[in-house]
């Protein structure tokens, strides 16, 4: 279980970016934190994983595995000489505690199994957010933790994607923690909402922030309606 | 050539730095921090002049010098994200400015040719066996933590999230640098040693294969860059620094020659 609680964080001298968050993510949740760009989103992700840490309040979490995808056009460098399969070696060897799976069967798990050898920079957006994906799988998280997976990925990637993930959740039952502005994929997916908005934030069911916040018919939108 | 003592231990050596070099050449460049040697070898300059003024090897006084100042380099690293070039030229310039200070003020007096641009004749067994020493330990650290630094130098932030003490290595990698520009300035000279750091993996990237190929590669390619200089060196009684550098650009050449060719072959 991952709770926090009256959570504040500012970066230096600025004013709170986040402001009192109060949540809880149990076993077998799909939680997507949704709200506007520059609203602090990733960076409640980024105290979640530590990287951060909030200015007051708490963050308990009794996840003992938990595994992080990244963005997939955030920092990559394209040009970088690594393979896929080498993407997967250096994680499995600096994870070896609690890595549990197969190089080739996580691979398989995502139809990624003839590309291991193919050079990172060499694979489409859709490709190389799966790689990402397959990486986190191979210690078998209990918590699995999303940033935007389907940045900058065509549709059909976007649709094996996200219903692997749902697969995910509702079968194997990993928590899944994602940071969204595909609204169509996280009304699909979620079992929870938590929006954030001026730095404050609340926790909703999709339906409930349908009603809500969006004024536009989703059945007559033909395309993903991002937030 | 090779019943010569000072060939034997000039090939000896050559034999460890030709492999360290583009080993950590590889994380260095691919971190965009292959100035890096350039602004260190300028370091060890300062240290090898200290370690003059207190009558102590050099290559030791070098390596401490080193260091200190790759360890500065890393922690300054945190405070200029933005413009981490920045920090080579303020470590750079404390250096020069140690090395100048010592050897013009008559303190120290040191063969700066043989420094600046290598000598296979100055080359002792004993700078030998202080090079295996710091090849040995250098080499087997890289390889305990290579899948730790293949991660770090490809997604630093998904390391750390992955458990590794991405700090801790990063200072670990700094003295291992330090290690190999102290061993290896005495044969290729502190001008061209960033060269040797860079140049054989930069031929090596162009090949566009993995990571562990292109390591190979870049080993391979320092090898032929090193030795050839050396035999050229001895032949024509020059500095072996300068003709290990020109042979290095040359081998970049012929590697980017090789790729246009291939390429346009495939085209037709």
């Amino acid at each position: 279980m991952l709770n926090i609680e009256h959570l504040y964080f500012s970066y230096s001298n600025k004013p709170n970016l986040l402001q009192d968050i109060n949540f809880s993510v149990n076993t077998g949740d799909y939680i997507s934190i949704i709200g506007a760009n520059g609203s602090g989103k990733s960076t409640l992700v980024r105290l979640i994983l530590g990287l951060l840490q909030p200015s007051s309040g708490t963050i308990e979490n009794s996840f003992a595995n938990m595994a992080y995808v990244p963005q997939r056009f955030n920092q990559l460098n394209t040009h970088f000489p690594i393979t896929v399969k080498e993407i997967l070696y250096c994680y499995k060897n600096v994870r070896r505690k609690y890595v549990n799976k197969k190089i080739n069967d996580v691979l398989t798990l995502l139809h990624m199994e003839n590309e291991e050898n193919t050079l990172i920079g060499q694979l489409s957006g859709g490709q190389c957010q799966k790689v990402f994906i397959a990486r986190a799988l191979l210690s078998d998280p209990e918590l699995l933790i999303l940033d935007e997976p389907s940045n900058g990925i065509d549709r059909q990637s976007q649709a094996e994607i996200y219903n692997f993930l749902l697969h995910l959740n509702r079968q194997d039952k990993t928590t899944v923690i994602c940071v969204e502005h595909n609204l169509q994929a996280a009304l699909k997916n979620s079992t929870a909402f938590y929006h954030i908005e001026k730095g404050k934030g609340h926790i909703c069911l999709p339906e409930q922030y349908v009603k809500e916040y969006i004024k536009s018919d989703l059945g007559e939108n033909k395309g993903n309606v991002y937030l | 050539m090779f019943t010569y003592s000072f060939m034997q231990n000039a090939f000896l050596i050559s034999i460890f730095i030709a492999a360290l070099c583009p080993v950590i050449g590889m994380f260095l460049v691919l971190r965009r921090y292959s100035m890096m040697g350039d602004t260190l070898s300028h370091a060890s300059l300062a240290g090898i002049s200290v370690g003059m003024l207190f009558e102590q090897n050099p290559v030791l006084s070098a390596f401490l010098m080193v260091s200190l100042f790759s360890i500065i380099i890393e922690w300054l690293r945190k405070h200029f994200r933005t413009y981490a070039e920045l920090i080579l030229v303020i470590i750079l310039s404390l250096s020069i400015g140690i090395a100048i200070t010592l050897l013009s003020s008559g303190l120290v007096h040191a063969n700066i040719d043989s420094l600046m641009f290598g000598s296979i004749l100055t080359v002792t067994l004993t700078d030998f066996y202080w090079v295996l020493f710091f090849s040995v330990v250098s080499l087997f650290l890289v390889y305990k933590f290579y899948s730790a630094l293949m991660f770090m130098v490809f997604d630093e932030e998904g390391a750390a999230i992955a458990g590794v003490n991405v700090r801790l290595i990063n200072y670990l990698f700094a003295i291992i640098v330090a290690a190999t520009i102290s061993i290896s300035i005495r044969i290729v000279g502190i001008l061209v040693i960033s060269s040797l750091i860079a140049l054989p993996i930069a031929a090596a990237l162009q090949l566009e294969m993995g990571f562990r190929k292109t390591l190979l590669f870049g080993v391979i390619f320092s090898y032929i860059d090193i030795f050839s200089g050396i035999i050229i060196s001895y032949w024509i009684n020059a500095a072996p620094g300068g003709i290990i550098a020109i042979n290095a650009v040359l081998l970049l050449l012929c590697v980017l020659s090789y790729k246009r060719i291939v390429r346009s072959g495939r085209v037709i």
